[in-house]
């Protein structure tokens, strides 16, 4: 330990030295051999378990889905409402669009017709926040069973093949979800109806069928019955 | 075929985790064991050779690995993803160069912008574990917390990534460590 640190750009000479050395030491070191062959075994690895099948942490791409058609024409009637904005709800007193489309077994099911207060829950699969919603939602329907005097539906959006938890329709059966559901189609064309702006997005439909609520973002039990209340006015 | 460059990019995000935690631990025992240090500098010398060109693969890997699941795989990249791609990209060409001219220096460069992404991938990762963390509700536009791939219970990409990162950042250290010895010698 006799010298100081170089200076930096001062030390050429010794750079090419010790590169040199280096090329010496790599001819030696058996550590390239071993990286490379690591790779090889590795790559032999995915491709074998792969094949056969092994764990499929592969949360997207579920291709082997079953053949329910998880997105569906719908047809909207009315004026679109203005997207939410939490705060300043514009759409609150507008009449709500009607929709009219399909479950993901076929059966016609019609959503924001007047004469029936309604709460709508709009879901994405591959979201976490309606991934964590759904299970509260089913329960609290499991422990209080469907509210009187008012409708609960369902919209599966924002559907997408490649995202995680695909196919919607088995992921609510997963969670037992007892609320009729709409499935919207590839567009998106029901939540933009409802101007949704956030999944899961929420909206309080009164027997008049104006737009008395929404809401977007995880909700507790207690502001779901708030959203019920406000459409049983 | 994405199951199996998932697996794979998987096996080799373990590879580098097991990597960074050895060093870190070498790095914290030598200062108190002869024996850590002298393993140390011994594994240190035999890989300061390769250090440049296997921190270059690291990333050019983590590269095509992202490419990959962009263009083949369809998984549609978030704004962290864009914000890790900013990071990791510039560092194949530089690291490629370093390599080539066997510039240690480059450790200057390069570890900035790799703590940089490493901490956008902290975040990502955070992010994907507790969605909550930026807001209540997914943006219809590709959030940020949506888990396209999850391996071993916990190696999704953010965690490929932070561990790329991490591994960059160990080899062009020992690549410095042993230039420094040298001078100091």
């Amino acid at each position: 330990m006799s010298a100081t640190r170089t200076a930096p750009h001062k030390g050429k000479g010794r750079n090419k030295a010790s590169n040199a050395r280096d090329r010496k030491a790599a001819k030696r070191s058996p550590v390239l051999p071993i990286a490379l062959g690591l790779f090889v075994l590795l790559a032999i690895v995915a491709v074998v378990v792969s094949r056969g099948g092994g764990d499929d942490g592969s949360t997207a791409g579920d291709d082997g889905a079953s053949a329910i058609e998880q997105t569906r024409p719908v047809q909207v009637t009315g004026t679109s409402l203005a997207d939410f904005e939490a705060g300043n709800d514009t759409a609150v007193g507008t009449t709500a669009p009607v929709l009219q489309g399909q479950t993901f077994d076929g059966a016609s099911i019609t959503i924001g017709k007047a004469g029936d207060p309604q709460v709508v829950f709009f879901v994405a699969h591959w979201c976490p926040h309606c991934q964590k919603e759904v299970p509260v939602i089913s329960e609290w329907i499991a422990d209080k069973g469907i509210p009187q005097g008012v409708s609960l539906y369902g919209v599966s959006t924002g559907v997408n093949k490649s995202a995680p938890n695909y196919p919607p329709s088995r992921w609510l059966d997963r969670e037992d979800w007892p609320v009729r559901t709409l499935a919207d189609d590839e567009r998106g064309t029901a939540a933009k109806a409802y101007g949704l702006t956030g999944y899961p997005f929420f909206v309080a439909i009164d027997g008049d069928g104006e737009v008395v609520a929404r809401a977007s973002g995880e909700l507790s039990v207690e502001q779901i019955e708030a959203l019920v209340d406000a459409a049983r006015r | 075929m994405t199951d199996t460059v998932t697996l794979f990019l998987a096996l080799l995000a373990v590879v580098a985790q097991a990597t960074v935690a050895l060093a870190a631990i070498l790095a914290i025992a030598s200062r108190f064991s002869p024996a850590a240090r002298r393993t140390g500098r011994a594994l240190g010398e035999a890989i300061a050779p390769y250090a440049l060109f296997f921190a270059f693969c690291v990333a050019a890997i983590a590269m095509a690995g992202s490419l990959y699941f962009s263009e083949a795989a369809h998984f549609l990249p978030c704004k962290l993803c864009w914000y890790q791609r900013i990071a990791m990209y510039p560092l194949v060409p530089i690291l490629a160069i370093a390599a080539w001219r066997r510039d240690r220096d480059v450790s200057w460069y390069v570890v900035p912008v790799a703590l940089l992404g490493g901490a956008i991938s902290t975040y990502h990762v955070l992010l994907e574990r507790f969605p909550s963390l930026e807001t209540g509700a997914c943006d219809p536009n590709n959030p940020c917390s949506l888990i396209w791939v999850e391996r071993f219970g916990y190696q999704t990409i953010p965690v490929m990534a932070l561990s790329a990162f991490a591994l960059i950042v160990v080899l062009v250290l020992a690549a410095r460590a042993d230039h420094d010895e040298e001078e100091i010698d």
